[in-house]
């Protein structure tokens, strides 16, 4: 369904906060969010990923998304913020227990290998300092070939205004370089006051360099296209996925039933 | 590195200025291409009450039906094709589904159906149908009079299977009828949860207005005060009202009353036409103003916009057209074709 998204709605062990939050996302149109755990790790200290709290958990009943019958869609989101190669583990399972994973590179070679090498769905554009590196064709386009999108969020925009003018500063370069494909367009809010509505979003991408239609796109189209890659992501080719059943031997099986949405790794 | 500003979107505005008396005037082939109509608006200047004739014409608009949760394949019921959409009577549109998120399914009067789905949908249903231009969407064409779709033909099963066990479409629908046609719908909607409206009407007497010379004020001015005037917002611009500070451009004179009649529902092209013939013939009453204004707003949420073509979502301004008749049979058309591809129809 080409419908609203949000994919990026920060936590906060506070419950009632994203309560509010996610509420006022269904009553402002969004059919789907994700809760995003930002994980910063450093070399100094070891710190450990944090594992999502199921979603039954945080809120009781999901409410209805306004103009429609069906209740909000609300994901979990990893995204890490990585300054060293050693950041980023492909393979550590924690990860397996979140829908989408972003990163947040803050050097070139990073933000090339996190576009080029990386097993991941969202890779975020700093937008509360200057850009500390300039975006090159060759990685992006590498990157929108893989399926990857880049992600710009407007809730520091709305808190500061010399995070405004980076904001728009940063998302200008960006769609220089990429020419407005594979943008997603999210709030990163922290509290439900910053959440704004998807066309106000579609405005917002217009002065950001996105057409018209990529603009539209950004809230709705481009962020199914995440979400279906992201489910591509665990599974082999996008056609075998694979179940662990509870049995008293410990041994997997693989089921070859429920292939998931998209039969291709990249959904056109 | 400014916002290419090629990409912003340009408006524009078509005023159509000719006479009833011409014979080739636009203004019924104009009505008649825009098949769903929401709003009529209308701003009589001089008037304090509506005039009995009007009002017998806006009590003579044929009442619409409104079905909650209709399968689409409905629409394919052989009996209802026979009795309805054969005879070209019918008139129909899906109901609260928003054109950019939800699936629109629209009926037109010349047997055409017309759904508007998202990619999923699309696929799910598998039948022939064409990328639309806007938005991601796939638009499924057809013509339910053409021999292919006769029932028990191959196109004819090919949706009717689709519709009724894969896709399973289900929406609120709006449905009408021309004049004594009433009795052909009865049997679809005996079988659904349906419910009788007619057209709302609603009057408001306006007095001391000021307002400008129609046919020398700029068009983008004289909508813009047409709007304000329509939708109440106060033209004095004083300075304790921080609500709103239009004024009326190029104020020409002040009227005493004023009379803004809004008519809501689901409009047919017929009933306007009418409306259109009963006031040309209140302007050729003898009264002191010599001009009506009538504005003509057409479902935002309707696959189709003028005669078969495709709705741009959120766009502004496209289904809409503004009409200001004068004492002479002289009339102005304002309309504004959507995107830049697109010319006027």
């Amino acid at each position: 369904m080409a419908v609203f998204m949000d994919l990026n709605l920060v936590f906060s062990a506070d419950r009632s906060h994203l309560q509010s939050m996610i509420e006022t996302a269904a009553h402002l149109g969004f059919s789907t969010v994700a809760v995003n755990y930002v994980f910063e790790p450093s070399t100094k200290k070891k710190q450990e990923i944090p594992s999502p709290v199921p979603i039954s958990e945080l809120i009781g009943q999901l409410p209805v998304v306004q103009g429609r019958s069906r209740p909000i869609r609300v994901l979990n989101r990893l995204t890490v913020v990585i300054s060293d190669v050693s950041h980023f583990r492909p393979t550590a399972p924690e990860y397996r227990c979140f829908d989408l994973l972003a990163v947040q590179p803050t050097t070139e070679k990073l933000f090339h290998a996190a576009c080029m090498l990386y097993d991941i769905d969202i890779i975020c554009i700093t937008v509360t300092e200057k850009l500390p590196f300039f975006f090159k064709r060759a990685p992006i386009y590498g990157a929108i070939d893989r399926g990857l999108v880049f992600e710009i969020s407007y809730a520091a925009a709305i808190r500061d205004s010399t995070m405004r003018r980076y904001t728009i500063a940063n998302a200008l370069c960006l769609m220089e370089s990429c020419k407005g494909k594979n943008v997603i367009l999210s709030s990163a809010a922290v509290k439900a006051l910053e959440l704004r509505g998807p066309y106000d979003i579609t405005n917002l991408g217009q002065l950001f360099g996105l057409s018209d239609s990529d603009s539209k796109e950004s809230v709705s189209w481009t962020c199914r296209s995440v979400l279906l890659h992201a489910e591509t992501r665990k599974t082999a080719s996008g056609v075998l996925h694979t179940m662990k059943i509870q049995q008293e031997a410990p041994q997997d099986s693989a089921a070859d039933g429920d292939a998931s949405a998209a039969k291709r790794s990249k959904p056109t | 590195m400014c916002a290419d500003l090629s990409w912003t979107n340009r408006t524009l505005l078509v005023c159509d200025r000719s006479s009833f008396l011409d014979h080739k005037n636009r203004v019924s082939s104009q009505v008649e291409q825009l098949h769903f109509t929401y709003k009529v608006s209308l701003l009589l200047p001089g008037c304090s009450s509506t005039p009995s004739y009007l009002d017998s014409v806006l009590k003579s608009f044929t009442s619409f039906y409104l079905i909650r949760k209709l399968p689409i394949y409905e629409l394919l019921d052989k009996d209802f094709l026979k009795r309805a959409v054969y005879q070209g009577a019918v008139y129909g549109l899906s109901f609260r589904t928003r054109m950019d998120e939800d699936n629109c399914v629209a009926l037109m009067p010349n047997g055409h159906l017309v759904l508007s789905l998202d990619k999923d949908s699309f696929e799910v249903l598998g039948f022939e149908g064409k990328p639309s231009r806007f938005n991601h969407r796939w638009v499924v064409s057809v013509d339910l009079t053409d021999r292919s779709m006769a029932p028990g033909g191959r196109g004819y099963l090919k949706l009717l299977t689709g519709l009724k066990s894969r896709l399973q479409l289900q929406t609120d629908f709006l449905l009408s009828h021309h004049p004594g046609g009433g009795a052909s719908l009865q049997p679809l909607l005996s079988r659904y949860d349906w419910s009788e409206h007619k057209p709302e009407v609603s009057r408001r007497c306006l007095n001391d207005l000021t307002c400008p010379s129609p046919r020398s004020c700029d068009p983008h001015s004289l909508l813009e005060w047409l709007g304000a005037v329509d939708a109440d917002v106060s033209s004095e611009n004083s300075s304790s009202s921080f609500l709103s500070s239009l004024v009326c451009p190029e104020a020409d004179s002040r009227l005493r009353h004023a009379l803004s009649v809004c008519v809501s529902g689901l409009l047919l092209p017929d009933h306007l036409l009418r409306l259109i013939q009963e006031l040309r013939y209140h302007l050729q009453q003898p009264q002191l103003e010599s001009w009506v204004s009538l504005t003509v707003h057409g479902f935002t949420d309707s696959p189709v916009s003028w005669g078969d073509g495709q709705q741009r979502v959120s766009n502004g301004g496209h289904t809409f057209y503004s009409l200001m008749m004068f004492h002479d049979h002289t009339y102005h058309l304002y309309r504004s074709p959507g995107t830049p591809h697109t010319g006027p129809p």
